[in-house]
């Protein structure tokens, strides 16, 4: 009976706590999207990994050009699909607030086919309908 | 009048006056200093509002020469060169002005960030511009990389100083609004406090005018009381007026008296009394009746104001009280005027259109034991005796001048030749001359005589 109480209460919190992370990320898995910068600067940093992208947008000048081998540039209007996000991970050094990393898996472009993770920032919602079949 | 009622109006008018003026200056010099502070915070916000300015067109400059340099590098037109130098040596320009402003306004951790957003297009310059210019088009896609992240990196520091400057400019408009909250607080409390202050000077000034006024009434009553009625003497026409002072002031100790001493002689009097009030109007009873009973057994003006110097040092026990006086004993068969006056100069005799001052022949009563000398004069058909409290003397018109005795004489020589018209003449000329206000009680009384002998022969 004990155990049983216990195993709810652990789901309980597990269920909690996933959605509180969920709610955190502003895209899903499976979201279609656009990448896009600023107007400014509107190309886009994709990294091999979330960790390196953190420590160049959190870190110094001479750090970033260490990073740089591990980043591709990707023009502006790439396609992606989202495979993954952590909501929060990025803090850029002047921004009050944190960013989400989202994993990407791009599929229009010279980058086509390339995994990688984006900044939050840099990401715009497609919402193109896909092109449908039609039917013989 | 000798001196003042301690209910006078400058407790009250003056005193409330001075209070209004006071919350006004306070007033004043708050929203001058509300008005200084608010300047100084407009023009500081001015001040970052320019800074946030430069800062923008720092950040297009950058762009453009980025542009100009990509330009180049893609099509070799000379153009972008141009454009390239005009906006870097524009970038250098603004970036010291925007530097400029940062310190003036004490920005040190902005003004920082500016130093390694420069530091940052510096570096630019060096590992990208001036390459590219050299040779364009060499590697495109690696300097591509790394344009963006100099580019990344130069807008995370203008972003810094873009919240900077916002922060400050917000923190300048609070700081407006608390001032204006504080300065409004501030006069709203001094506004009360003074408020209250004229509420209660207000109701202390009704208090004593009430007082006054209660006063006023009993020692008008108890002159009423105490003044002659007019006596007919043979041979002689009198005639009295009586003005008070104006209602703001208390009611002084002037009197006068006509009394029959016998068949043949009269008793003329007038005295005024140092102070005010019930006490100064009891003391002109007293005046009244002692002088009197003093002339049912003396005669001799002189020897009757000796005598009454005497009981007045006895019976008013105030040092500082003391009474001019004229006392005169008529004989109105021989037109006789026998007289003493104790230092009362408001005495004239009218003859014809002539009037002359009666000498004074002894100090004021009630200072110290001295004789009276007695004068005697010889009236003539047709003059006129008047005799007048210092209230005529020492009238005052809007200028504030005195009219003094010539003044008086004057007045005296203009004015009719019936005693109660005189009396009454001089009154509104004195009340005239004021603006119809009057510092002083005044108290005239003319006797005019005839020759009875002169008199038949004129019938």
């Amino acid at each position: 009976m004990r155990a049983n109480r216990f195993a709810l209460a652990l789901l309980a919190a597990l269920l909690a706590t996933t959605s509180l992370a969920c709610a955190e990320c502003r895209v899903h898995s499976g979201d279609r999207v656009v990448l896009y910068g600023t107007t400014d600067d509107p190309d886009v940093f994709v990294w091999d990994s979330r960790f390196r992208m953190r420590s160049y947008q959190g870190g110094s000048w001479d750090q970033a050009q260490a990073l740089l081998p591990h980043a591709l540039l990707a023009p502006p209007g790439t396609r992606a699909t989202v495979s993954d996000c952590v909501g929060n991970f990025v803090q850029s050094k002047y921004a009050a607030l944190p960013d989400d990393a989202v994993g990407i898996v791009i599929v229009t472009g010279p980058l086509k086919g390339k995994l990688g993770w984006v900044i939050g920032a840099d990401i715009r919602r497609d919402y193109r309908r896909l092109p449908t079949v039609p039917r013989p | 009048m000798k001196t003042r009622s301690p209910f006078s109006r400058i407790p009250g008018a003056l005193g409330i006056t001075a209070f209004l003026v006071f919350a006004v200056a306070i007033a004043v010099q708050g929203a001058f200093q509300t008005r200084a502070n608010i300047v100084q915070t407009f023009d500081r916000q001015s001040k970052i509002h320019r800074a946030q300015v430069w800062l923008e067109e720092l950040s297009r400059l950058q762009i453009d020469e980025e542009n100009s340099v990509r330009g180049f590098a893609l099509t070799r037109d000379p153009f972008y060169k141009d454009q390239y130098a005009r906006a870097a040596a524009d970038f250098v320009a603004k970036e010291r002005r925007l530097r400029g402003a940062l310190r003036t306004e004490n920005l040190s951790a902005a003004a920082n960030t500016l130093d390694d957003y420069a530091s940052l297009q510096a570096n630019w310059h060096r590992k990208i511009a001036v390459p590219q210019l050299a040779h364009p088009g060499s590697d495109i896609a690696a300097i591509d990389k790394e344009n963006k992240a100099f580019s990344d990196y130069e807008d995370r520091t203008t972003q810094s100083i873009r919240v900077t400057l916002g922060d400050t400019s917000d923190a300048l408009g609070r700081a407006s609004q608390e001032e204006l909250n504080r300065s409004l607080v501030g006069r709203v409390f001094w506004l009360l406090v003074f408020g209250l202050l004229a509420i209660l000077f207000n109701a202390f000034r009704t208090r004593s005018n009430r007082e006054l006024e209660e006063e006023r009434t009993i020692t008008e009553t108890l002159q009423r009381a105490f003044r002659s009625e007019h006596v007919p003497l043979p041979n002689a026409d009198v005639g009295s007026a009586y003005l008070s002072a104006s209602s703001h002031l208390a009611v002084g100790g002037d009197v006068f008296d006509v009394y029959r001493l016998s068949d043949t002689l009269a008793l003329l009097l007038i005295a005024d009394v140092s102070g005010k009030g019930v006490d100064a109007a009891v003391l002109t009873a007293f005046i009244k009746f002692t002088i009197r009973g003093i002339g049912l057994r003396r005669r001799d003006p002189g020897a009757m104001l000796a005598e009454f110097n005497t009981a007045f040092a006895q019976t008013v026990e105030n040092p500082y009280l003391f009474v001019s006086m004229f006392v005169g004993v008529l004989d109105t068969e021989t037109l006789q005027l026998r007289y003493a006056s104790a230092g009362h100069d408001s005495a004239f005799l009218r003859r014809s259109s002539t009037v002359q001052q009666l000498a004074v022949t002894g100090p004021v009563l009630g200072v110290m034991e001295e004789p009276f000398e007695t004068k005697s004069i010889h009236l003539e058909n047709g003059d006129t005796v008047v005799l007048a409290t210092d209230g005529l003397t020492e009238a005052r018109n809007r200028s504030g001048e005195q009219l003094y005795e010539t003044g008086a004489m004057d007045l005296i020589a203009r004015s009719s030749r019936q005693p109660q018209l005189l009396a009454d003449e001089l009154v509104a000329q004195v009340r005239a001359l004021g603006g119809n206000r009057t510092r002083d009680d005044i108290a005239v009384l003319a006797i005019r005589v005839w020759d009875p002998e002169v008199a038949d022969a004129g019938e």
